[in-house]
């Protein structure tokens, strides 16, 4: 199918994107990688009044360190993650997430940015992003504003930006020494069915510290198992811990059916993807 | 809606075109029916299938998820730019001597992304190839064939511009 008309504005910088946003009170939509909004306005699914491409906003698109922060513009493109040295040696659990994105030529368009504004439940950077507890830079009329990853959604593809808000930056603090991943997909480069990543590390005395285990795919947005976290704080990850890791995770999961898979059989996986990410974990830490 | 047409400026395969486009029209459809350039081809317009795959400023994206208006000022290549006159580029060639095509509605797809993936410099295990290449659907081949091509391409083709 064809998008609706509307009205297309190209802003050349961050004050006249806002400019027009309100302009359009809220019948406006901010244009990044196009490759979750083109779809939706292809399908008629969305009937913006006007896009507001923002792809050539390239104070927005730098990765950059900041001392022991690494800060990534809301328009970095998710190829860039993949490619880029510096994120390779400073975020690598991203870097390793980012591949597991659709597929070669949407990872050429699509922006950190966008995806965490889309907020798809079972989407990679979203997790990414709350397993290293990263801070969400927005500015809207009012100014510009932080927001923890914790309360950046409030439910499936719903962020607490108001719509009059760009996403502008995103924000690291030190990437833990230890980190895992993995999903379960259908198809490459589809969505994931579930997924999970963990980070942490591992200290002289043989116990694991300040585990981070963040799941996908299994609630209306990606959540951490906090108990599980609770759980392994101090120890040495053995099978028996990581076992009991995968049950206490059971709380916190609230799994969709879907076409993908139905929430008995994404319940049923959670121990088990829980267990290849930690005996991962693990792994990276004998070598 | 007249009022909300735009004259968009490019480069097409090496020559500077210009041509009108309503706003809301994707790059697909400004290709094939306002620059007559039918070698990029549609399926889904929702990002799914690949078949619209062109280069843009040497990066493979599907151009049903890209605006006409998106393109101003930009250097698109399509299909049409591989094959000099009757001669079939080095891709072309390895495509047929892998029998990589039966209908042939995915060929102008792949063809685009095994460009971009050339133009990127890097290099490609057979099993990467297959991963970057999921971007694309065949129907008919069963990608044995494509992703062999691909990878004789990769290899120790000469690169496309
Ligand atoms: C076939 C297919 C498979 C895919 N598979 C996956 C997958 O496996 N995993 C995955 O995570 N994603 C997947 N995606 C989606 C892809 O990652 C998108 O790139 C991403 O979801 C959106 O990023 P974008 O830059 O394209 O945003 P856009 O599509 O341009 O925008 C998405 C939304 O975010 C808003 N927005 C964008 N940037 C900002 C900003 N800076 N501030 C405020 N609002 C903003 C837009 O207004 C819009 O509402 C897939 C897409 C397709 C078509
Ligand atoms: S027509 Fe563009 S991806 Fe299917
Ligand atoms: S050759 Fe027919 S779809 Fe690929």
């Amino acid at each position: 199918m064809k998008a609706a008309d509307f009205i297309y504005h190209r802003a050349t910088g961050v004050a006249e994107a806002l400019r027009y946003m309100e302009d359009y009170d809220g019948e406006a939509r901010l244009l990044a990688g196009g490759q979750s909004l083109m779809p939706m306005l292809n399908m008629r699914l969305w009937r913006p009044a006007a896009l507001i491409d923002i792809n050539a906003l390239s104070e927005l698109a730098e990765v950059t360190a900041q001392g022991e922060e690494t800060h990534l513009g809301a328009l970095v493109r998710h190829a860039t993650l993949e490619t880029s040295p510096l994120i390779a040696a400073r975020l690598p659990l991203l870097a390793t997430m980012v591949r597991f994105i659709g597929d070669h030529q949407i990872r050429r368009r699509g922006t950190i940015g966008g995806s965490l504004v889309q907020g798809d439940p079972a989407s990679e950077m979203p997790l990414g992003c709350l397993v290293l507890g990263a801070e969400i830079n927005a500015v809207g009329p009012a100014g510009a504003r932080m927001i923890a990853i914790e309360d950046f959604y409030d439910g499936a593809y719903a962020t607490a930006l108001e719509a009059d808000e760009l996403l502008t930056e995103i924000r690291f603090a030190v990437h833990p020494p230890h980190f895992a991943f993995h999903e379960l997909c259908r198809r490459h480069n589809d969505f994931a069915v579930l997924s999970v990543a963990a980070t942490g590390h591992f200290s002289a005395d043989g116990g694991w510290h300040g585990l981070r285990i963040g799941l996908g795919g299994v609630n209306d947005r990606p959540v951490l198992a906090e108990a599980s976290m609770a759980l392994l704080e101090g120890s040495s990850l053995s099978d028996a811990d990581i076992a009991a890791a995968g049950e206490a995770a059971l709380g916190a999961i609230d799994p969709p059916s879907d076409i993908r898979g139905s929430a008995e059989y994404r319940a049923h996986l959670v121990p088990r993807y829980i267990a290849k990410a930690l005996r991962d974990l693990r792994l990276s830490a004998q070598g | 809606m007249s009022s909300n047409e735009h004259s968009i400026s490019l480069r097409v395969n090496g020559r500077e075109v210009s041509a009108e486009a309503p706003a809301r029209m994707h790059a697909a459809d400004f290709l094939r029916h306002r620059l007559g350039l039918t070698g990029t081809h549609v399926g889904c317009e929702q990002g799914v299938c690949g078949m619209c795959t062109i280069l843009l400023d040497g990066e493979a994206v599907k151009s049903c998820l890209l605006l006409a208006m998106q393109l101003e000022g930009a250097d698109v290549r399509t299909v049409e730019s591989l094959a000099e006159d009757d001669r079939l580029s080095d891709l072309q060639a390895a495509f047929k001597k892998r029998h990589a095509l039966q209908c042939g509605f995915c060929t102008p797809g792949f063809l685009m992304l095994a460009t971009g993936l050339k133009s990127s410099g890097r290099k490609f295990s057979r099993d990467e190839i297959r991963g970057e290449l999921s971007g694309v659907l065949c129907r008919c081949t069963g990608y044995d064939g494509i992703v062999r091509a691909v990878e004789d391409y990769l290899g120790d083709g000469e690169a496309v511009g």
